[in-house]
């Protein structure tokens, strides 16, 4: 096969419910979108599907794939469905509970009866071990060999597949992790053992430990995947590498993904933003709030330019302490359940009928009305459904369900349809403004990118609750994830915990810190054998005022390192982000790090286009409920329109993977890249 | 009657919206270590009649829904305009809004037209606000004069100006000025995104909408506690526990609840209560119906019920309460309340083992009790500098609940607190080594469903004067109950040195002084267990054994379960000893509530009614002398009881009369 026929890039994202397609032609950035029903069982099975329509319908043979990235929801699933492996935990003598007292904090409130947290390694296997280093690294208790392995003994013999290793202020000195570690592997040659000073040495043990814990719980299954992947993918023809999405929006091969498996817990979410932002960079508008809308949840993040990072994420209980792109999930979605409570008050959710049953309309056995069933029954979905009709909406099942909710509410179906869209909102409304304030963000001065398969269907009515000036519907809103995974670079974060006040910190060690770090992510890139277009390191440090306990990260500007230039970087940002800063007061050096970013090859904007369906159907029109009123929609169809073209709400947008919804008020204009670009009229 | 049921539930998510955010920018903005670690602030939109109708159920305090700010309200009369910002931390003033000095409120009203539309509520515990100690709380404080500066409700800001004079003269008060203004700003951005938002709302949906709104969401909740109440069956159901005040000299004091339910209200007569006490634990409730420190647990069993239920002031509108004026949780006017938590959690207790009798089936096993944070401070041998740190917090475990075990380590209610990572604390602490974080091995009550274990600290210093100081340390006399016969749990202690020579318990710590060379170990209680222990799977004892929550003794003795680590569970000698078990019962019913050995030999000695008749008889006297006969009459009692004679209720008032002859002039001189 020669380079030349090797002419798309291939992008997936395997979801609950659908494995999303996107494959791009390089020269004419053409797409192609496909979804293709995820399997559970066997998660690759689905993209190996997908390949065979790719060559059955398109004539795209995977042997003409230059480059195939994905996300999979195995490993967060893995974790969250408590099915992982046996993993054995070693601790410093006297910390043995590391795992069952967490940081105390429940993460409800006012609920007597909260489950007992359950540890995902039990207390019989985990063990301790008699040694002990003070914090500045003096030997309290020396680490013993025959210690160290009678605990790692009773491990295995307690069942432990895997054993993680976490000691008190070994994020600073290691040397009694890897002892251990290199005793126990001379013992068991074959175990999977992983210190926690190797794959993530940050202070604040409970959180460090647990990122080796989780990784040991998840890898053993996603080394299988990964396994199988290439081997079923290579049968298919692909003879290009694989790589895998990560939580902080990169990708790396699967080979470093089998190695650190507990950095892809958050891709899914990171893909669909990676995918707003490469669009907003397209459009020229960088402040974005992005809106990603399915059954269960909608996600939300803030682009202000940047990507933006956290590394205070949660997993189900579980604290992530890697930095993961900044999504806060919501859970309200297309499937959420309409009722009335006892005093007769109309709610929606939290509960959903997620895929099965699902909503009435879907057909599959669903009775109870749900927010999906209010668009059909407005006349917002397309009777003929999604999916090419692959997927098709049954209206009286949606109409019959929203009858004996709207009999007790005494309204009509469409009345209620309306109320429930109207609740659905300020949903939706009340949980996203306080993460937007907790962000310092105001709503009014960005737009909002909607994706997902009911992110387009939804974002008018919440953009007008918000008052934003711009909406904004990218070409393959369904499969935006998959576009993340596709475009996606390299990229790596590289931690030291420093936790030393500037006035006692010299420039060298500073500069030590750094040019370790920077060694480390540079041997990454290396491993990862990739052609890149640019390297660059973004260089930053969580820093706070002495005394008190915020801490600001603050990426450094492309200027010599030192310490007094530090201070000064603190201050600015600082004063940037609260309106003042005390340059008198001294500052304490917490965490530095270092994140590597190999840019992959990208498509040009300028030739990006959506690919146009045959046998798309003209312009029509059919009444929307809209407000307590029938209104004449117009009726277009998404692969129809062109750059240029401008229409007024009521209106929807058909096309395969969603429905838009444009209510009065609102003109939208089809920009160059075919993306819709709402706008409130005056 | 609420007429629109759903512009209800749209205008209920648009308060709800507001109040996250006012939350979200207050913490955003505030910097102080409460504040993050201990999340203790709050952020709450209220009527015009001083009613909270929209709390933060995520950000913040999360009890304030019963906050009583009517007479916050009334104190600043028809001074009200457009740009004020008002402030107060003063617990008489408010009528119980504030609790204790360190909380300091700040609100603004809210006008569309001229009109007052509602206000935005703020207030954040301050680190210090002067007074004897720093951080303004001691346990031994006798008069809130000790506890820091007190404002009683006034302007901060007049029409947008600021009152520099009084701000000055408020922060030149405190030890930490600099870090109480930026709070207090943080509150000042809270209110102003508050404002600006309920602004927009009053342009979205008009005035007459958002007032009736305000009404109509209030009465939404009530209606909906009402319901859950009515679920309840109607009775008396009495229950009492004590504060263990011994280690301030004040003994035991009795916590005491008449719980009436009926017609969907629940009347809380605290009737025969101890009479507030020369120490920091007095709560001012001022008898407020629904007072937010009085009815925590009613509030976490009705959000239990029905998880979507508004939260909001309605939800405590049906929660009547009686408190005779003077006791410990209505003090008059002048005591001290720094430490009022200890108490706050105790009537929580009471009110649970009240509530539970008519529905026992809803509510857990009485939980550790403790919610207690450890503080060390260090010399700096260099320096001379004093460094000071939170340790730890001191909780235990959960009781065991009817639908699964208790939590362990931590409490279901008061669930917000978050620990050190012990890499910091030595980071910040380099003279402490912490010798041992971990659960406390075979501490939870037995049971169907058992207690949550407590946990251990144990830390060692390596100079001298390193000083322990604690707060709201409960629980080591009497254990958590048991419930529907589960065993209590265990109660705490604190050993001084215990791998020495001389190990010592020393219970609760007010201050301790350590040594270089001396180690601390500290164990928190576990929960009571619900249920009979019997029924309790065996498989899933010996999962309990095998995990070492729980000893192969307390499985065999408390659990009737057998086995060995080697063989693992023996089946046949589990039942034989079950059955053995059960019929040692000889029909006997189980335990509604097990107190443990201690409080009822307590009880023996002291039954109910020679409480209530202490309680009656000096009930109405002045303060001091209420509160010395009080304590008089209990030491004249334990006297009689110590040397073997017995005294009923009936011989209170002969005692009371013995005790009253007049004491001589000049009896110093004749010494």
């Amino acid at each position: 096969m020669s380079q030349k026929s090797m002419r798309y890039r291939l992008g997936v994202d395997i979801g609950g419910t659908f494995t999303d397609v996107l494959l791009m032609e390089e020269d004419s950035g053409r797409l192609v979108a496909l979804k293709v029903p995820s399997n559970r069982q066997n998660p690759e099975d689905a993209i190996i599907a997908g390949l065979d329509q790719l060559d059955a319908r398109h004539g795209i043979a995977a042997s003409e794939i230059a480059y195939f990235s994905h996300g999979t929801t195995l490993g967060v699933n893995t974790l969250l469905e408590r099915d992982g492996a046996e993993v054995g935990l070693l601790t410093t003598r006297g910390f043995r509970d590391i795992l069952e007292l967490r940081r105390l904090r429940l993460p409800k409130a006012n609920d007597l009866f909260f489950p007992r947290p359950r540890a995902l390694a039990p207390r019989r296997r985990v063990a301790e071990v008699d040694e002990r280093l003070a914090q500045d690294g003096e030997v309290v208790v020396p680490i013993r060999r025959d210690d160290v392995l009678a605990a790692a003994r009773h491990l295995v013999a307690q069942g432990a597949s895997n054993i993680a290793i976490c000691f008190l202020h070994s994020y600073r000195f290691p040397a009694h992790e890897q002892q251990a570690k290199t005793w126990i592997l001379e013992e068991f040659p074959d175990l999977y053992v992983i210190a926690s000073s190797d794959l993530w040495p940050q202070q604040r043990e409970y959180e460090r430990c647990l990122v080796s814990v989780i990784n040991g719980y998840i890898g053993a299954r996603m080394r299988t995947y990964f396994d199988t992947l290439e081997d079923k993918t290579k049968r298919a023809g692909l003879a290009t590498r694989i790589f895998s999405t990560k939580s902080n929006g990169g990708v790396m091969s699967v080979e470093a993904a089998g190695e650190r498996p507990v950095e892809t817990l958050l891709s899914g979410p990171a893909s669909g933003v990676i995918g707003a932002a490469f669009i907003g960079r397209m459009i020229g508008d960088e402040r974005l709030i992005t809106l990603d809308m399915g059954g269960t949840s909608v996600d939300i993040a803030v682009v202000d330019g940047e990507i933006p990072y956290s590394t205070e994420n949660t997993i189900g209980d579980f604290p992530v302490l890697l930095p993961a792109v900044d999504v806060s999930a919501i859970g309200a979605g297309g499937g959420s359940v309409a009722w009335l409570d006892a005093e007769g008050v109309l709610k929606v959710g939290p509960r959903s009928a997620g895929a099965r049953p699902g909503p009435a309309c879907y057909g599959r056995g669903g009775t109870e009305p749900t927010v999906t069933d209010a668009y059909a029954v407005l006349g917002i979905m397309a009777p003929g459904g999604l999916l090419g009709g692959e997927m098709k909406l049954d209206i009286d099942k949606a109409r019959a369900a929203l009858a004996t909710l709207g009999e007790r509410l005494g309204k009509t179906p469409e009345e209620t349809a309306d109320a429930i869209l109207q609740v659905a909102t300020a949903n939706i409304y009340a949980e996203l403004v306080p993460q937007l304030a907790r962000r310092g963000v105001d709503a009014g001065d960005f737009s909002l990118l909607a994706y997902g398969a009911a992110g387009p269907t939804h974002v008018f009515m919440l953009a007008r609750e918000l008052n934003m000036r711009r909406v904004l519907v990218p070409p393959t809103p369904g499969l935006l994830c998959a576009l993340g995974c596709l475009v996606a670079d390299l990229r790596a974060d590289f931690v030291r915990s420093l936790w030393q006040d500037a006035r006692d910190l010299a420039d060298e060690t500073l500069a030590g810190c750094y040019a370790t770090l920077e060694g480390e992510a540079r041997d990454w890139l290396d491993k990862q054998q990739v052609d890149v277009t640019e390297t660059y390191l973004i260089r930053s440090a969580d820093i706070c005022y002495v005394g008190q306990s915020f801490e600001l990260n603050v990426v450094f500007p492309d200027e010599p390192l030192s310490v007094e230039a530090l201070q000064r970087w603190f201050h600015d940002r600082y004063e940037l982000v609260y309106g003042f800063a005390d340059r008198s007061n001294p500052i304490r050096i917490l965490e530095a790090r270092v994140q590597i970013v190999g840019v992959t090859r990208k498509p040009n904007f300028d030739d990006l286009r959506p690919f146009a369906t045959a046998g798309d159907k003209p312009a029509s029109s059919r009444p929307i409920y809209e407000q307590g009123r029938a209104v004449t929609g117009a009726v277009l169809q998404r692969a129809a329109l062109r750059p240029g073209d401008r229409f007024r709400g009521p209106a929807v947008v058909e096309q395969y993977d969603t429905t838009v919804y444009v209510p009065e008020g609102f003109e939208v204009t089809v920009d160059d890249w075919f993306n819709l670009v709402g706008e409130r009229l005056k | 009657m609420i007429e629109d049921k759903i512009g209800l539930e749209i205008l209920s998510n648009r308060f709800q919206a507001i109040v996250d955010e006012m939350a979200q920018a207050l913490f955003r903005t505030a910097h102080t270590v409460f504040i993050k670690e201990t999340q203790d602030y709050g952020a709450v939109l209220v009527s015009p009649g001083g009613e909270v109708f929209a709390a933060s159920r995520r950000y913040g305090v999360l009890m304030m829904v019963g906050m009583p700010m009517d007479d916050a309200v009334k104190a600043m009369g028809d001074d009200v305009r457009e740009g004020d910002i008002f402030m107060t931390n003063d617990p008489e003033a408010t009528g119980g809004m504030c609790t204790h000095l360190n909380d300091i409120f700040l609100w603004k009203p809210i006008f569309h037209d001229g009109k007052l539309i509602c206000y935005a509520w703020t207030f954040v515990h301050m680190s210090d606000v002067g007074g004897r100690v720093p951080g303004s709380i001691a346990p031994s404080s006798h008069e809130i004069y000790q506890e820091g500066i007190r404002v009683p409700p006034q302007k901060l800001f007049h029409q947008g100006r600021l009152d520099e004079t009084f701000l000055k003269m408020f922060l030149v008060n405190t030890r930490t000025a600099d870090q109480n203004w930026g709070d207090m700003k943080a509150c000042i951005a809270g209110l102003s995104t508050a404002e600006r938002r309920v602004k927009e709302l009053l342009g979205r949906f008009g005035p007459e909408k958002i007032s009736q709104g305000i009404v109509d969401v209030m009465d939404y909740a009530e209606t909906q506690a009402r319901r859950v109440i009515s679920t309840v069956p109607d009775g008396v159901y009495r229950f009492s526990d004590f504060i263990e005040a011994d280690m301030v000299g004040q003994g035991l004091l009795r916590v005491n609840l008449k719980l009436t339910i009926g017609g969907g209200e629940m009347h809380m007569d605290f009737t025969g209560t101890a009479p507030q006490v020369r120490a920091a634990l007095n709560l001012p409730s001022f008898s407020k119906d629904g007072h937010w420190m009085l009815i925590t647990g009613v509030v976490n069993w009705l959000c239990t019920r029905e998880p979507g239920i508004a939260y909001n002031a309605g939800l405590v509108r049906p929660m009547k309460v009686h408190i005779p004026r003077g006791t410990i949780i209505n003090p008059e006017a002048g005591a001290a309340y720094g430490g009022r938590y200890s108490t706050s959690h105790k009537v929580c207790d009471v009110i649970i083992g009240a509530l539970s009798q008519a529905v026992p089936d809803q509510l857990p096993a009485t939980d550790s009790g403790q919610g207690s944070i450890l503080l060390v401070s260090v010399p700096d041998m260099a320096t001379g500098e004093t460094r000071v740190s939170v340790v730890q917090p001191l909780v235990g475990g959960s009781g065991g609940r009817p639908v699964d075990d208790g939590v362990d380590g931590t409490m279901v209610i008061l669930n917000f607190l978050k620990n050190v990572p012990t890499e910091l604390l030595e980071h910040e602490m380099p003279n402490l080594l912490i010798r041992r974080y971990s659960l406390r091995d075979d501490s939870g009550g037995a049971g169907r469903y058992r207690g949550g274990t407590g946990s251990i600290v144990e830390f060692e210093t390596n100079v001298p004067f390193t000083t322990i100081t604690a707060r709201n340390m409960e629980r080591y006399l009497f254990p958590p109950a048991g419930r529907k016969g589960g065993t209590p749990g265990t109660t705490g202690y604190t050993l001084l040195n215990p791998d020495g020579d001389d190990p010592r318990d020393i219970g609760k710590i007010d201050i301790l002084e350590m040594d270089a060379g001396d180690v601390l170990r500290l164990g928190t209680q576990g929960g009571g267990g619900y249920g009979d222990p019997l029924e309790r799977p065996a498989a899933t004892v010996w999962e309990d054994v095998l995990d070492e929550y729980v000893s192969l003794d307390t499985a065999r003795e408390k659990y009737g379960v057998v086995g060995t680590l080697k063989d693992g569970l023996d089946r046949a000698a589990t039942e034989a000893l079950r059955g053995k078990m059960r019929a040692a019962r000889d029909g006997a019913p189980l335990k509604e509530f097990d107190f443990g050995p201690a409080r009822d030999a307590y009880h023996a000695r002291w039954p109910a009614a020679l409480h209530d008749a202490v309680s009656e008889i000096t009930q109405d006297m002045p303060r001091v002398q209420r509160q010395t006969s009080y304590r008089a009459l209990y030491a004249e009692i334990d006297r009689r009881l110590d040397a073997g004679e017995t005294v009923s209720a009936a011989d209170v008032p002969g005692l009371l009369a013995a005790l009253r002859s007049p004491g001589r002039r000049g009896a110093s001189a004749r010494r």
